[in-house]
């Protein structure tokens, strides 16, 4: 039985607990942009957390292509401000905080939405009348919105918002595919929004869900397509490219390994031995390889960092296997046996013919000439080795056979007069700065 | 004053503890509670009062990680919280997914516990399992898991101080719940200006508006600068991709160190900003009425177990645990009432129980041979572990409706000593300062009664900045003491990478051990820290898969519910002791932003304080739900009865 505040056995409650900062304000106050010259000036987005950890939300706080704090302000040209209505952002709490979704579900908002959906979709719908949730917001029921304590389940508000959306945006890996609360294990009935909305979902657009998956995904990921969808909206751009299952295509077309600043040791046949190590990692349990993300191109924030980047192996967070297909981590992939060994194989010859070509690019053309490195860095590869020599021969013949031979140009260049000016002691003294010892400063003094 | 006064343990000088005799030493009595809407006759003097007396509810509490519900009953006229209960309201079942795992993912799948403070948990789990496996990290790997401790707290305290709890201090808030202060801040010259340059207090509130105000602006960025520099050794954030048992899987280079160094540079100048500005907002505040320092206010009971290693020093055995965690830079300590009563991580571990009565729980004990059915009487030392100890606590969920008399939360009640205890980057603070130095910073010391930091300058010129141990403690000062942890947090983070450019010159650059995951029974546990105070992990194994797991969360302490005894929670108890100083005429008008104050003080988190927890029905507060569309297909249609 909904109750209300003329209920004898309960307390009134207070109509405006948390609405410290007044009607129709979810974030930001003043001083806001967004065009006026698309239909569009103000886009609603609505962020429902289920079983999530919050994660994906702060990834997106990391984005800067778009930043969150443009899209919310309105400063992009050309696009409509976003107003967004996030547990973890919205300057209101409580029911200030729920009054917009209400009137987003009772179709009442007076502007287009965007609905998106972090962590799994719980099994909650299974239960029988009045047994419970995993995952709730707000309480009080839809229509009419009471003063009672039973809570408003997210998959309640998934049902409510998800129709009349003019898009739904699933982000991060539980709710594209269902993540760690749908791991073995799950107890909880998690699956991805995908599974519990179905096939037939279509936006009010006519849009089906979007999918931007990682655990936690790149921010950029998030904001560039919300960017995109609010450029359709706007008239000014083509609705986004979306692969089979609902991925951004140009984002996630490519496997991690072919961006990988590491790649280039596989093709070498080197691999880590240790977590730590330079080379590439597909021994200590990375799966880059058949794993479609773009944080190696990336980046995870502002281009900085991503997985093997910094030396991290791939666990596959981006895709429908993951976590259970890509476990136990640190363990070598074993589809790594076969393509790790041809790789060392071939790899092996490869590395050495480019060993000995670096080792002819280390050199000027000068330096050919004389046979001499002047660098005392350099003492090691002052003498190139013989087989060297004629590997650079029968390259630059190859290299400039049909073109311009810049080799047998440079072989009949005079060598500068001044070379080894120093070392033929045929200069003045010079000055020598001398560091002075700490609080003296520095000074100069002749040599002798 | 012993380190145990509630605790039927005996610790001697030597740090051994024993199990004080009686037939039951563990016992307790519960306590029955009386809440108002379970009270008729208290009910009906309250109804009587011509609706001065009112719920005031919170649902979700905004601007904090997760679920968080909050339930109180006001009294507007004398202007008295008298009742509170806090809400854990999202289960996930992380325990039963974890349990029979390889140990290798527990790494991974415990960090997506948290995503806002995922990282932490990374590294409290390779910390248990370093323990469990019997190996530490090259000193290199050490460092470069401080580093990112550090560079996730310098993303983390602005985050929280102007993203979340900021807004509550800003120009609409303010003109909205006390237009008088309002007026004052205009007039109120800001005496921190040479630091942060705005003139007057209302300027600084003028910046604290959310979005468009130039402090929420600068943090926001200020955020991301510390996780760029998180993410070239961590691959990314909120869940790192680099960290393994033995130590850590970055390459790090002499750019890494370099680009790391610059963003850690920027919050010398930054921290002392924040300083400054909380400075102002805060004595602003105590001197328009100086009610505001019991704003949140409650005990002096902070409990810290100490966080970023000494590279040369962890060795990650439990044997040698109260002597390398007191090389930390942090130091392990309990506080209570204000003094420190232990520094010794065992002790700190001793004192930990969890309890269930007023949580969606059954309890455990019964299942072992130890007392009270405990399945390890006792710690690997010989220490006595409670059967309410973490090692010991198995999770029964038990479902029902919620009744503020009974059960209402999915968080448990986590007690030391049985007392409950806050945790936050205050009680590294304060533990440091009431502790011995150990000479591990060239930057930081601790007088007995503060913290004295002396900041390299930058643009704004090198200072010493002291954050003294409050006299009175609430609200503002949590606040304020976060906003000294940004520097406390960037000069450590300085020391670290001062020591890891000087492991480099001499070689030192290897970052992870090589180990193998054993076979027979082992224990262990990680004493690490998140953003918002101490984290554990405890764990046992047995034929290389996880037997149990469980983690207890900063905000699983603070979000507590009553104890058995019937004392609440820290944020319970911190809104019971709150003034109620909004400025309203009419019931209708009140908008609660003192007790919003109090709850957002402590930087509540909650996904991770109700993760690990297995069940597959919730029910709660007397849930009257609907016919959902389920059984017919039909679209969703909602009945109330």
């Amino acid at each position: 039985m909904a109750t209300t505040s003329q209920d004898p056995k309960r307390l009134q409650t207070v109509p405006n607990a948390g609405d410290v900062f007044g009607d129709e304000t979810p974030l930001g106050l003043g001083n806001l942009g967004g065009s006026t010259d698309g239909p569009l000036e103000v886009v609603h987005v609505f962020w429902v957390a289920g079983m999530s950890c919050d994660g994906c939300s702060v990834a997106v706080t990391g984005a800067t292509n778009p930043s969150v704090e443009e899209l919310l302000a309105g400063t992009i040209p050309g696009l409509p401000r976003a107003v967004l209505h996030h547990p973890v952002l919205s300057v209101s709490a409580g029911a200030g905080f729920m009054k917009s979704f209400h009137a987003a579900a009772r179709g009442e908002l007076g502007a287009p939405y965007v609905l998106v959906i972090e962590g799994s979709i719980p099994d909650d719908q299974a239960f029988p009348s009045d047994s419970g949730y995993y995952s709730a917001m707000g309480a009080g029921g839809f229509d009419p919105i009471s003063e009672g304590d039973q809570p408003n389940r997210m998959t309640d508000w998934v049902l409510k918002l998800a129709p009349g959306a003019a898009a739904t945006v699933a982000i991060g890996t539980c709710a594209t595919w269902g993540g760690i609360p749908a791991a073995a294990g799950n107890v909880t009935g998690s699956m991805s929004l995908t599974d519990f909305l179905g096939q037939d979902y279509r936006s009010a657009l006519g849009v089906p869900i979007v999918n931007i998956p990682g655990c936690a995904p790149v921010g950029d990921n998030f904001t560039e397509v919300v960017a995109g969808l609010l450029m359709f909206l706007q008239g000014l751009g083509p609705l986004p490219e979306f692969d089979e299952l609902g991925r951004p295509s140009w984002q996630f077309k490519e496997t991690v390994h072919r961006h990988c600043v590491r790649a280039g040791y596989y093709e070498e046949g080197t691999f880590a031995e240790m977590p730590g190590d330079q080379e590439c990692l597909v021994d200590v349990g990375c799966w880059g390889p058949v794993v479609q993300c773009n944080i190696t191109e990336r980046g995870a924030i502002n281009h900085m960092g991503g997985c093997m980047v910094a030396g991290g192996a791939c666990i596959g967070c981006t895709m429908p296997g993951f976590p259970d297909k890509f476990a136990p981590f640190y363990k070598a992939p074993p589809g790594s046996f076969v393509s790790g060994s041809i790789s060392r194989t071939t790899g092996a010859g490869i590395r050495r013919l480019r060993r000995m070509s670096q080792a002819n690019m280390n050199r000027t053309p000068l330096w050919d000439r004389t046979g001499h490195v002047p660098t005392p860095f350099a003492k090691q590869m002052s003498q190139p080795s013989r087989v060297s020599r004629i590997e650079g021969f029968f390259y630059k013949k190859l290299q400039y056979n049909g073109s311009a031979d810049l080799d047998k140009v440079n072989k009949t260049q005079p060598n500068p007069k001044t070379m080894d000016f120093l070392g033929r002691g045929s200069h003045q003294e010079l000055e020598r700065y001398t560091p002075g010892a700490p609080g003296e400063g520095a000074h100069v003094e002749e040599t002798t | 004053m012993s380190t145990f006064t509630e605790l039927p343990i005996d610790l001697g000088d030597d740090g051994r503890a024993s199990l004080k005799d009686g037939p039951d030493p563990w016992a307790y009595e519960t306590k029955e509670l009386h809440p108002i809407e379970d009270t008729p006759e208290k009910l009906a003097k309250l109804l009587e009062r011509d609706g001065q007396v009112r719920r005031v509810d919170f649902d979700p509490v905004t601007r904090v990680a997760g679920a968080l519900a909050f339930h109180t009953v006001v009294d507007l006229e004398s202007r008295q919280v008298l009742e509170t209960d806090s809400m854990a309201t999202l289960f996930r079942g992380y325990e039963i997914i974890l349990k029979g795992r390889d140990p290798r993912d527990a790494i991974f799948i415990s960090s997506r516990a948290c995503g806002v403070c995922g990282g932490v948990h990374a590294t409290t789990s390779a910390l248990a399992l370093e323990m469990a496996f019997g190996i530490q990290p090259p000193p290199m790997g050490t460092v470069a898991r401080n580093l990112l401790l550090s560079l996730e707290y310098l993303y983390d305290h602005p985050l929280h101080l102007f993203l979340l709890a900021g807004p509550d201090f800003s120009e609409p808030a303010v003109r909205s719940t006390n237009p008088e202060l309002w007026s004052k801040a205009q007039d109120t010259p800001a005496a921190g200006k040479a630091k942060h340059g705005f003139n007057t207090v209302a300027e600084i509130m003028t910046g604290m508006t959310p979005l468009t105000g130039s402090l929420y602006a600068e943090a926001l960025h200020m955020t991301r600068v510390a996780r760029e520099a998180y993410v070239l050794i961590g691959g990314k954030y909120p869940h790192p991709q680099t960290v393994v048992p033995g130590g850590i899987s970055a390459t790090i280079d002499a750019s890494d160190m370099n680009e790391i160094m610059l963003r850690i540079g920027k919050f010398f100048d930054y921290g002392q900003k924040v300083v400054a500005i909380w400075d102002d907002i805060v004595e602003f505040f105590y001197e328009a009425n100086p009610q505001y320092r019991h704003i949140g206010t409650r005990p002096k009971n902070l409990i810290e177990t100490g966080q970023w290693d000494d590279p040369y020093a962890y060795d990650g055995t439990y044997a040698n645990v109260d002597s390398w965690a007191r090389q930390r830079w942090s130091t392990p300590g309990v506080i209570v009432e204000g003094k420190l009563v232990t520094t010794a991580m065992t002790a700190v571990n001793m004192g930990l129980e969890e309890f269930v009565e007023h949580s969606f729980y059954e309890e455990w004990t019964g299942n072992g041979k130890g007392p009270r059915g405990a399945q390890f009487p006792e710690d690997p030392l010989g220490n006595p572990l409670s059967p309410y100890h973490p090692w010991n606590k198995d999770t029964i969920p038990k479902p029902g409706s919620t009744s503020w008399k009974e059960k209402y939360s999915w968080s448990t009640a986590p007690r030391w000593d049985r007392k409950a205890m806050e945790t936050g980057p205050f009680s590294r603070m304060w533990v440091t300062a009431l502790s011995p130095p150990n000479d591990k910073t060239k930057f930081i010391e601790p007088t007995g009664h503060s913290l004295r930091m002396n900041v390299p300058g930058g643009a704004l010129p090198k200072a010493t900045v002291e954050w003294h141990v409050p006299e009175i403690w609430g609200a503002f000062e949590r606040n304020r003491a976060r906003a000294n942890a940004i520097l406390y947090t960037a000069l450590i983070a300085y020391d670290n990478l001062l020591m890891g450019l000087d492991m480099m010159r001499k070689g030192e650059t290897a970052v992870s051990t090589s180990y193998k995951v054993p076979k027979d029974f082992r224990m262990g546990a990680g004493f690490w820290g998140a953003g918002r105070g101490s984290l554990t992990h405890h764990l046992t194994m047995d034929d290389g898969v996880l037997e149990n797991y469980q983690i207890l969360t900063p905000s699983t302490w603070m979000a507590s519910p009553k104890d058995p005894w019937g004392n609440p929670g820290p944020y319970e108890e911190a809104v019971l002791a709150t003034p109620l100083l909004e400025n309203f005429e009419k019931p209708e008008d009140f908008k609660g932003i003192d007790v919003l104050r109090t709850i957002r003080s402590f930087d509540p988190c909650m996904p991770c304080t109700t993760h690990i927890h297995t069940d597959d029905r919730v029910i709660t507060r007397e849930v009257i739900t609907c016919a959902c569309g389920v059984d017919d297909g039909s679209d969703h249609n909602h009945a109330h009865a």
